[in-house]
């Protein structure tokens, strides 16, 4: 259960690194900056940090339309995630793909996908590869509660769990699939109770407490690495920002946002990492400093590199 | 009108025990199936009215839905928050409405909740938890008939009923500020994280109100000691580290450890302990609670005075003996 002191900082590090990210996008986006749609992971960001804090850099995780978290958690770089976003050719898929299809092979991000419940068949694909080659590697799937609705994602966990692939099934249950809650689209609310009919372990956890996500990845990757099947975790939390940017968010009270932010991740990890002397006040505002610089060079890259040319539009054209 | 209340957890048997041993998922729908069979026992004991605890499965309005029962069902007045304190306040104002017997469906944390609303009322748990020393693996159907005759005075608390001991977790100024029900324990991690403890490397004291060879959880280290029943207003301090004992008990379902027991001592009603351990956590009934911060402590109290609890199989020889179901 004990974690090192390095661990944890790095786990606060994530985490501020996808909250300034993301925050910056919010503005951007408000500026008319950025072309194409952008789905904010304020509020979530002790899920992707939690859960990436558990894996090796070989191993993989599948994303979502809600997935620069995801991706900045496993190690993607804020330079090539900034200029796809902005549309610009030193982006990941020079600049063609923009923010839902974010990939890098090299650090296991098998790309964030804009068809919800869309990384399930991707993750299962990926735990059979790991099997077949007869590595230790570990797949974690990344998921929505209106993800979890979809067949392709029950018939993964089917998949998964029949010929015991090792995948860890995180979900984060926000609440909400675009504008409709859980409690429309659902007939059960925890989506850990779906685990049973698959025959692998299904837990809750605190989604914005990002020890306890750990904690729960931790132990499903060890289990997964040791040959013993998939599990799934809910993660309870909410994003703050609409489906999109540009969502009113008619459908929810603000009340409802209001009592969200107190839970949230940051001040809660970042007070504990104070009050329990792992990071002094100064410390903690160098490393601040430290991710605001990288974001702000990020910015700079994206802002700087050139768009693609028309004549490379058919250029990496698969299909 | 005879009223009780429900408590039902709907995130109970959920915890991270399920991925580091082999707890069971505990679905809410077979919490929905508990509570139908609980009201069809307490509609044959006479009970007219429950008042339950709001919680966002809606475990009780959907248990109410799906059945034929002369209950009538009344949210407490309060919102869910989805925190274990919404137990607590919710077993706060049962006692205030007036309910006779307040059920919980829930584990160990959950009976715990319940009791720190310091209820004068008889509480019946029903296991859908992880490590169940406390509430009863019993039919539900019995608990509501058992519960019901209570509730409508059948048979009286003093026969039908015994009140449990606690631990009671004191600040620095000796003021109460936390219980357990069954174990608490001093875990030398500063986190708590996913609660649950499942392994003993970094546990350095446990006390017990209760321990049989047949428990589970951490009480089963005690238990394989000695066996210390509820009545017996006992407890058992037990302090880990190299010694002549090592202990081998399930601590989790289907989690076995080996622990050394470095000494122990028989606790007697308010006999207290200064943890001399800070930081630390305090777990209480099997949970990371307590964060005790560098510099702060506080100590362990064995009290006489915990919650009072229906004695089902009690309850149910009397009410044989009474002819309560002979017509």
């Amino acid at each position: 259960m004990t974690k090192s002191k390095e661990k944890m900082i790095q786990m606060y590090m994530t985490m501020y690194r996808i909250r300034q990210f993301e925050s910056k996008l919010q503005e951007f986006f408000a500026d008319g900056k950025i072309p194409g749609f952008v789905h904010l992971y304020l509020g979530e960001e002790a899920v992707a940090s939690g859960t990436c804090a558990a894996l090796r850099k070989d191993d993989y995780i599948t994303s979502t339309h809600r997935g620069h978290g995801h991706v900045i958690a496993k190690g993607g770089d804020l330079k090539m995630m900034m200029a796809e976003i902005f549309g610009k050719s030193t982006g990941y898929c020079k600049g063609k793909g923009g923010s839902m299809h974010i990939a890098d092979a090299s650090l296991g991000i098998l790309g964030a996908n804009g068809i919800v419940g869309g990384g399930g068949p991707i993750a299962a694909g990926a735990g059979m590869a790991i099997q077949y080659r007869g590595e230790d590697g570990v797949v974690v799937c990344f998921f929505g509660d209106g993800a979890s609705n979809q067949g392709t994602t029950q018939e993964a966990l089917n998949l998964a769990s029949a010929w015991e692939l090792p995948v860890v099934f995180v979900n984060e249950n926000n609440g909400y699939g675009i504008s409709c809650p859980t409690s429309k689209s659902m007939a059960i609310t925890d989506i850990a109770d779906r685990a049973a009919g698959y025959d692998m372990p299904g837990v809750i956890v605190d989604g914005n407490d990002v020890i306890a996500v750990n904690e729960a990845v931790s132990a499903a990757v060890e289990r997964a690495r040791k040959g013993g099947g998939p599990s799934l975790i809910e993660c309870k939390t909410y994003r703050w920002r609409g489906h999109f940017e540009g969502d009113a968010c008619t459908y929810r009270e603000k009340s409802e946002l209001d009592e969200w932010v107190k839970k949230d991740p940051l001040p809660r990890f970042s007070k504990k990492l104070l009050d329990d002397g792992i990071l002094s006040k100064k410390e903690l505002e160098k490393l601040h400093a430290k991710i605001d610089t990288e974001l702000q060079e990020a910015i700079a890259f994206a802002e700087e590199s050139p768009l693609p040319e028309p004549a490379d539009i058919f250029e990496d054209v698969y299909a | 009108m005879i009223t009780v209340g429900i408590i039902a957890n709907p995130i109970s048997g959920k915890d991270i025990r399920r991925l580091v041993a082999h707890g069971s998922v505990f679905d809410n729908q077979e919490k929905v199936r508990i509570v139908r069979r609980l009201l069809v026992g307490l509609a044959w004991a006479g009970v007219k009215r429950v008042i339950f605890m709001p919680d966002y499965y809606a475990i009780v309005q959907r248990a109410h839905k799906g059945i034929d029962t002369p209950i009538d069902i009344e949210s407490a007045p309060m919102c869910a928050e989805n925190t274990q304190d919404d137990s607590t306040k919710a077993a706060r104002l049962m006692a205030e409405a007036g309910v006779s017997c307040i059920f919980v469906l829930g584990g160990d944390g959950t009976s715990r909740a319940v009791a720190k609303g310091k209820a004068k009322i008889p509480i019946l748990p029903i296991s859908t938890g992880t490590n169940n020393v406390f509430p009863f693996m019993i039919e539900a159907t019995i608990a509501g008939l058992a519960g019901g005759i209570i509730a409508s005075g059948q048979i009286s608390l003093e026969d039908g009923c015994f009140r449990s001991p606690s631990i009671e977790i004191l600040d620095e100024e000796d003021s109460v500020f936390d219980i357990a029900l069954v174990d608490a324990a001093v875990h030398t991690d500063t986190f708590i994280g996913s609660k649950a403890i499942w392994s003993l490397d970094q546990v350095s004291q446990i006390f017990l109100t209760r321990c049989r060879p047949d428990s589970i959880g951490l009480s089963a280290i005690g238990g394989q000691l000695h066996t210390i029943n509820p009545e017996d207003q006992q407890g058992l301090h037990l302090l880990l580290g190299e010694g002549e004992k090592r202990v081998t008990a399930p601590i989790a379902p289907g989690l076995m450890q080996t622990v050394a027991v470095a000494g122990e001592a028989r606790l007697q009603p308010g006999d207290t302990i200064f943890i001399n351990e800070s930081p630390c956590i305090i777990a209480l009934d099997g949970e990371r609670e307590v964060e005790v911060r560098r510099g702060k402590h506080v100590s362990i109290r064995f009290s006489s005075d915990g919650p009072l609890v229906v004695d089902v199989p009690k309850v149910m020889t009397l009410a044989q003996q009474a002819k309560l179901l002979v017509q």
